[in-house]
C-alpha cells in the first residue's frame, strides 16, 4: 500500500492537507444534504400537500356553510313529505296490536257496507324492499286478516270502501266461500296489508 | 561535441504551478463554499418549513372554528337522506298497489246463468325465502335488510260449478269474459289449469251433468320499485 501509486506518504504535506480538508468538507456537505436538506425538503413537500388539502377542505366547508339555509329548506321539505306519507299511510299498533288498529279502521266501513266482521287478526309482517341508500328506519308490510259474512255485493263494497278510504291499504288476500246453508251469505276472509314501521337498521 | 547536462535542483514541494489558480488552494475553498451553500439552503428550508407549519396550524384552527357549522350541515344532509330513503321505500310499497274492487264488482255481470261460483280467492303473498345459510368457518354473508325480489306475482282463482245442458260452454264463456276490457286492466291472462274441470260426483247422479271448474287468472305483478 505504501508503495502504491496514490500512497499518502508520497504526497507532500500541503497536498495531503488539501485533500484532507476537501474530503472533510465533502463529508460534511454530504451529511448536511442527506440528514438535513433531504428530510426537510420531504417534510416541506408533505406539509404543502397537507396545506393544499386543508385549503380545499376549508373552501368546501365554507361553501357548505353558505348553503345552510338552502339545505335546511330541502331537509324540511323532505321531512314534511315523509311525515305526510307516514301520517296518511303508515299505521301504528292500537293498544299494542295491529289487529286492534285494523279493526278500528275497518269496522266503520264494514258497518256501512253491511259486511259483518266476526274476527280480525294480525297476520304476517313482510319486510319491504329497501332502496339504495337504505334508510335507518325500515318499513314493512303488515298483513291484517279480517273474516266475516256477507253477500258478494256487501263483501265487494267493503273491499271497495277500504281501497278508496285508505290509499295505502292493499288487498293482499281474499277468500270468498259459498255456504250451502245460506246461499246468499258467504264466508269471506279478507286480508289487507298496510305499511308499518319495522326495525331500525344497525 | 559537448554533451548538455540538465540539473534539476528543485524538490517536488518546491515546484510551483505556472497557473495563477492553484488547485491545492482552490479545491478546499470550493469544498468549504459548497458546505456553506448547503448550510444556507438548509437554513432557508428550515425557515420555509417553519412557515409552512405555521400556515398549517392556522388553517387547522380555521377549520376547527367552522366545525360546528359544518356538523350542522352534515346533520341536515343526513336527515334529508333519511327522509328521502323512507319516502323511497314507501313509494316502492305504493307502486305495488293493485286494486281489485272494480274487477270484483264487474265479475257478477259476466258470470253465465248456468255457473255458480263457490270460491273466489286471491292467495296471500308467498313466504319469503330463508336467509342464505353460511357454513360454519366461513365468513357470514351480510344479510340484506329487506327482500331482494322486486316483483310479486298475484293470482285470482275462481272456482264453481256449472250445470245446464252445456256446462262446458258456460265455463268457456266465463273464461272468455276474463279477456274482456272489463278485466284486462287487472287480469293479464286467464286459463283453466289441467285437471281443473271434473264432474261433480259428490251430489249424486241427479246432477251428473254438473261440472266443477277452476279458472286461474294471472293478475300481473306487484312491482316494488
Amino acid at each position: 500500500m505504501s508503495d502504491g501509486l496514490f500512497s499518502l506518504k508520497k504526497l507532500t504535506p500541503p497536498i495531503r492537507l488539501m485533500l484532507g480538508a476537501t474530503g472533510a468538507a465533502l463529508a460534511v456537505a454530504l451529511a448536511v444534504a442527506y440528514f438535513g436538506i433531504w428530510p426537510a425538503y420531504q417534510r416541506l413537500k408533505g406539509l404543502r400537500a397537507e396545506t393544499e388539502q386543508l385549503d380545499a377542505t376549508y373552501s368546501r366547508m365554507q361553501k357548505d356553510i353558505a348553503g345552510i339555509p338552502q339545505q335546511r329548506t330541502q331537509t324540511d321539505a323532505a321531512e314534511a313529505e315523509r311525515d305526510a306519507w307516514v301520517r296518511d299511510g303508515v299505521i301504528e299498533p292500537l293498544l299494542g296490536s295491529y289487529a286492534m288498529r285494523g279493526k278500528s279502521l275497518l269496522d266503520p266501513l264494514a258497518n256501512a257496507s253491511g259486511f259483518a266482521i266476526s274476527a280480525v287478526k294480525e297476520d304476517r309482517f313482510i319486510p319491504l324492499q329497501v332502496p339504495t341508500p337504505p334508510p335507518q328506519q325500515l318499513h314493512g308490510r303488515q298483513l291484517i286478516e279480517c273474516s266475516g259474512f256477507g253477500s258478494y255485493a256487501q263483501i265487494v263494497a267493503f273491499v271497495q270502501a277500504a281501497e278508496q278510504k285508505f290509499p295505502f291499504a292493499i288487498l293482499s288476500g281474499l277468500r270468498i266461500e259459498s255456504q250451502s246453508q245460506t246461499p246468499e251469505r258467504h264466508k269471506a276472509t279478507i286480508t289487507f296489508e298496510w305499511p308499518v314501521k319495522g326495525e331500525k337498521r344497525k | 561535441m559537448s554533451a548538455s547536462l540538465h540539473l534539476n535542483l528543485l524538490n517536488d514541494d518546491e515546484r510551483v504551478c505556472s497557473s495563477p489558480v492553484r488547485m491545492r488552494v482552490m479545491l478546499p475553498i470550493f469544498a468549504v463554499l459548497t458546505v456553506i451553500g448547503l448550510c444556507v439552503w438548509w437554513s432557508l428550508l428550515a425557515v420555509r418549513l417553519h412557515n409552512a407549519v405555521q400556515v398549517k396550524h392556522l388553517q387547522e384552527a380555521r377549520i376547527a372554528d367552522l366545525k360546528p357549522s359544518q356538523e350542522q350541515v352534515l346533520s341536515l344532509r343526513a336527515r334529508e337522506r333519511e327522509a328521502r330513503a323512507v319516502l323511497e321505500q314507501l313509494r316502492f310499497y305504493r307502486a305495488s298497489r293493485l286494486c281489485f274492487s272494480e274487477t270484483l264488482l264487474r265479475l257478477p255481470q259476466h258470470v253465465p246463468e248456468a255457473v255458480q261460483l263457490t270460491d273466489v280467492r286471491i292467495p296471500l303473498p308467498p313466504p319469503l325465502p330463508p336467509p342464505p345459510f353460511s357454513p360454519p368457518g366461513l365468513a357470514v354473508k351480510t344479510v340484506p335488510p329487506g327482500p331482494t325480489n322486486l316483483t310479486e306475482a298475484v293470482t285470482l282463482r275462481v272456482a264453481g260449478r256449472a250445470g245446464s245442458s252445456k256446462p262446458s260452454e258456460a265455463v268457456r264463456a266465463l273464461l272468455d269474459a276474463f279477456r274482456l276490457p272489463d278485466f284486462t286492466n287487472l287480469v293479464r291472462a286467464a286459463e283453466i289449469p289441467k285437471g281443473a274441470i271434473r264432474q261433480d260426483t259428490a251430489r249424486g247422479a241427479a246432477v251428473r251433468d254438473t261440472i266443477l271448474f277452476e279458472i286461474t287468472c294471472d293478475c300481473g305483478e306487484r312491482r316494488f320499485k
